[in-house]
C-alpha cells in the first residue's frame, strides 16, 4: 500500500489496555486553565518511569464547562485502577488546587466506575471544607487563600481505555521526519478521545522491550530504528532511511484511536518520507492491534 | 398502554380534597378503571377519583392533570419516578414526600410544597406558599435531597430544618427563610424576608437581591465563588432559569453563622458592583 509515494508497511501497532479519566479543568481565563491543565499533564509521558500519562485533549469554550468558564479538557492513563486514584489525588491536589481561580471537574459523567479523588482532596481544608451537591453530583468547597478551591468529588473512569497506539515516521532527513510529525499531530490534535502524551506529541526513542547489554532495564532504545547504528544492529530501516520519529497514542477507546491514526498517518505521508511503520511486541503483549493497511482502508 | 394519563377536572370544587397517593409511577401499572376508581377524602368522605376528574389512558408514567385545582391538595405525594405535568394552579403539599421524578406545575400551589421531599425535582411556574421545601409537623428535618424550583415567590418559611438538596424561588421569599437549615442550598433571586437562616447549622443562602443579615452572621469576605458560578450555569441550563446581569462573577460577601449554632452556615450576599 502507498499513500502520495509513501509505502505503507504492512505491520502493525500493539497497544495495551489502560483505565482512563478525563477531567475538565476551568479557571478565569484560559490562559490560567491552561496553566493548571499544563503542570498536571507535566511529565507524564510515559507509565514506565512517569507512573501516568496524560496530555491535553482540547480547549473548551465556556458553554462547554459545568461553570460556563474557559476550560480545557485532560485526559490521565495509567495501567490500573489504584493507581489512577492515586495519581488523580497526587495531581490534581498539586496542580489545580494550587492554581489561582482554577476548578477541576469530571469529564466522564457517565462512567459507572468512579474515583473519589476530590474526596480524598477535600481534607486540605482541615474541616472547614464544605460540600454541595449541584445536579446530583458532589463538589468540595476547599477554602483556599485566594478564596475557594472548587473540586467535583468522584470522577469517571473509563476501563477501556488504550494505551500506546502508534505508527513510525521513516524519512530521509531528520527535517524530513519532524515536519511529516508536525503534520501528523496537527491532524491528529483535538480528535475527541484521544491524547499525544510525549513532547509536542513526538518521540524521537522509541524503545524495545528489556535491554541486551543490560540486566534489570524494563526498555532500552529500539536500536532496528536507530540509524546511527546501522551497521551494528539487525536494523529494520529500509534503504535511505536517515531518521525515524513516532507518534504514540492514548484513547479512551480503540475506535478512537484508529481514527486519529488514520488521520495522523495520512498527514504524515508527503515529500521526504519513505514509509509509514509501527512498533509492536510480537504481538504477544498487548492485546490490540492496529495494523496499518486496514486503519487506512477503513472509512 | 397509552402515551399519558390525562385527569381533567369535570366541574369546581369548593371544598378542598385530598388526592394523596395519585403518582404517576403509580398510574404507570393501572387501567383507566383503577385510576377513577382510586380513593379522595373529599372533607370527611371517602370518594372516588373519578367522581371529580374524568380520566383518559392508563397503565403510563406520564401524568397529566388539568383544571382550576386550588383546592385538590396532595398532588404528587409520595412520586418516586414518572412525570407528573399539572396545568393550573394546586392545593397544598404538592409533592410533598416526594423520592424522585418530575412535578411540573403550570401555576401557583399552596403551603407545604416539597414538604419532606428527598428526590426528584419539582417546579412551579408561579408562586409557593409557606412552608416551601420544609419539614413536616414535628419532624426533624425537612426536605433531604432533591430540587425545588419556583419561577415565583415563596411564602414564610421556606427551606427550614431541609437536611440537603436544592431549593431556587426566581422571585422573593418570605420571613424565616432557611430557618433552622440543616444542610442544603436555598438560592433566592429576589429580596428575602426578616431572620433569614435563623439557627442553622450548616447550609446555604445564595441571596441574589436583598437581605437582611442577621447579626448572628459574621462577615468573612468579598469574593467570587466558583461555587455559586456552578450552581447558576446549572440553574439555566437544567430549568432555564437566567441569571441577572453581573451575577455569575459576582462579587459576594460571605457571612458565617448562625452563630448560636456550630456557625458552619453561610450566606452568600451578590454585591452590586
Amino acid at each position: 500500500m502507498e499513500i502520495r509515494g509513501v509505502f505503507i508497511q504492512d505491520t502493525f501497532a500493539e497497544a495495551f489496555g489502560m483505565r482512563a479519566a478525563r477531567l475538565v479543568i476551568t479557571a478565569r481565563t484560559h490562559k490560567w486553565a491552561r496553566e493548571a491543565a499544563l503542570k498536571l499533564t507535566g511529565f507524564a509521558t510515559s507509565v514506565i518511569a512517569c507512573k501516568c500519562e496524560a496530555g491535553i485533549e482540547r480547549e473548551l469554550g465556556p458553554a462547554e464547562t459545568p461553570d460556563a468558564r474557559p476550560g480545557v479538557s485532560v485526559l490521565f492513563f495509567t495501567m490500573d485502577m489504584d493507581s489512577l486514584g492515586k495519581r488523580l489525588v497526587e495531581r490534581i491536589g498539586q496542580t489545580v488546587l494550587t492554581c489561582p481561580t482554577a476548578s477541576c471537574y469530571d469529564g466522564l459523567p457517565e462512567a459507572a466506575d468512579r474515583l473519589s479523588a476530590g474526596r480524598a482532596l477535600r481534607v486540605f481544608g482541615d474541616r472547614l471544607q464544605m460540600s454541595k451537591i449541584v445536579g446530583g453530583q458532589r463538589y468540595w468547597r476547599i477554602p483556599v487563600m485566594e478564596g475557594e478551591c472548587l473540586i467535583q468529588e468522584s470522577f469517571g473512569v473509563q476501563k477501556k481505555g488504550v494505551g500506546g497506539g502508534n505508527f513510525l515516521v521513516l524519512a530521509v532527513s531528520a527535517d524530513a521526519a519532524l515536519a511529516a510529525a508536525e503534520a501528523a499531530v496537527k491532524a491528529i490534535e483535538g480528535t475527541p478521545g484521544i491524547i499525544l502524551p510525549f513532547p509536542g506529541g513526538v518521540v524521537r526513542s522509541g524503545s524495545k522491550v528489556g535491554a541486551r547489554g543490560y540486566t534489570g532495564m524494563i526498555a532500552s532504545t529500539n536500536d532496528a530504528y536507530c540509524p546511527t547504528v546501522r551497521p551494528r544492529t539487525k536494523s529494520e530501516l529500509p534503504d535511505g532511511v536517515n531518521s525515524v520519529l513516532e507518534i504514540v497514542l492514548d484513547g479512551l477507546d480503540a475506535p478512537a484511536i484508529s481514527r486519529a491514526m488514520r488521520a495522523g498517518i495520512d498527514a504524515a505521508c508527503r515529500p521526504g518520507v519513505r514509509a509509514i511503520g509501527a512498533g509492536n511486541y510480537g504481538g504477544k503483549l498487548g492485546p490490540y492491534h492496529f495494523h496499518l493497511r486496514q486503519v487506512m482502508a477503513d472509512e | 398502554m397509552s402515551d399519558s394519563v390525562r385527569l381533567t377536572l369535570r366541574a369546581a370544587i369548593d371544598q378542598p380534597i385530598e388526592i394523596d397517593g395519585l403518582t404517576p409511577d403509580r398510574t404507570a401499572n393501572l387501567t383507566e378503571a383503577d385510576i377513577a376508581a382510586l380513593s379522595v377524602l373529599a372533607g370527611s368522605h371517602r370518594a372516588a377519583l373519578g367522581d371529580f376528574f374524568t380520566v383518559q389512558g392508563e397503565r403510563s408514567d406520564r401524568l397529566h392533570i388539568e383544571g382550576d385545582l386550588r383546592n385538590v391538595d396532595g398532588l404528587g405525594a409520595g412520586t418516586a419516578s414518572g412525570e407528573l405535568l399539572v396545568h393550573g394552579s394546586a392545593g397544598r403539599r404538592v409533592g410533598a414526600g416526594m423520592a424522585g421524578g418530575w412535578i411540573d406545575v403550570r401555576g401557583d400551589v399552596g403551603d407545604d410544597a416539597g414538604l419532606g421531599m428527598h428526590g426528584g425535582a419539582l417546579r412551579i411556574t408561579g408562586d409557593a406558599g409557606d412552608r416551601l421545601g420544609a419539614a413536616p409537623a414535628g419532624a426533624a428535618k425537612g426536605m433531604s435531597g432533591g430540587e425545588i424550583i419556583v419561577n415565583g415567590s415563596a411564602g414564610a418559611e421556606a427551606a427550614a430544618r431541609a437536611r440537603r438538596g436544592l431549593i431556587a424561588v426566581g422571585g422573593n421569599v418570605g420571613a424565616e427563610a432557611a430557618r433552622a437549615i440543616i444542610a442544603g442550598t436555598l438560592v433566592v433571586f429576589g429580596g428575602i424576608g426578616a431572620n433569614p437562616g435563623r439557627g442553622s447549622k450548616r447550609g446555604s443562602i445564595v441571596a441574589l437581591g436583598e437581605i437582611d443579615i442577621p447579626s448572628t452572621y459574621a462577615y468573612a469576605c468579598s469574593y467570587q465563588p466558583t461555587y455559586v458560578r456552578l450552581l447558576l450555569t446549572y440553574l439555566y441550563r437544567r430549568y432555564g432559569m437566567d441569571s441577572p446581569n453581573g451575577v455569575l462573577d459576582g462579587p459576594y460577601a460571605r457571612y458565617c453563622g448562625d452563630a448560636g449554632n456550630p456557625g458552619k452556615g453561610e450566606i452568600l450576599k451578590f454585591e452590586q458592583v
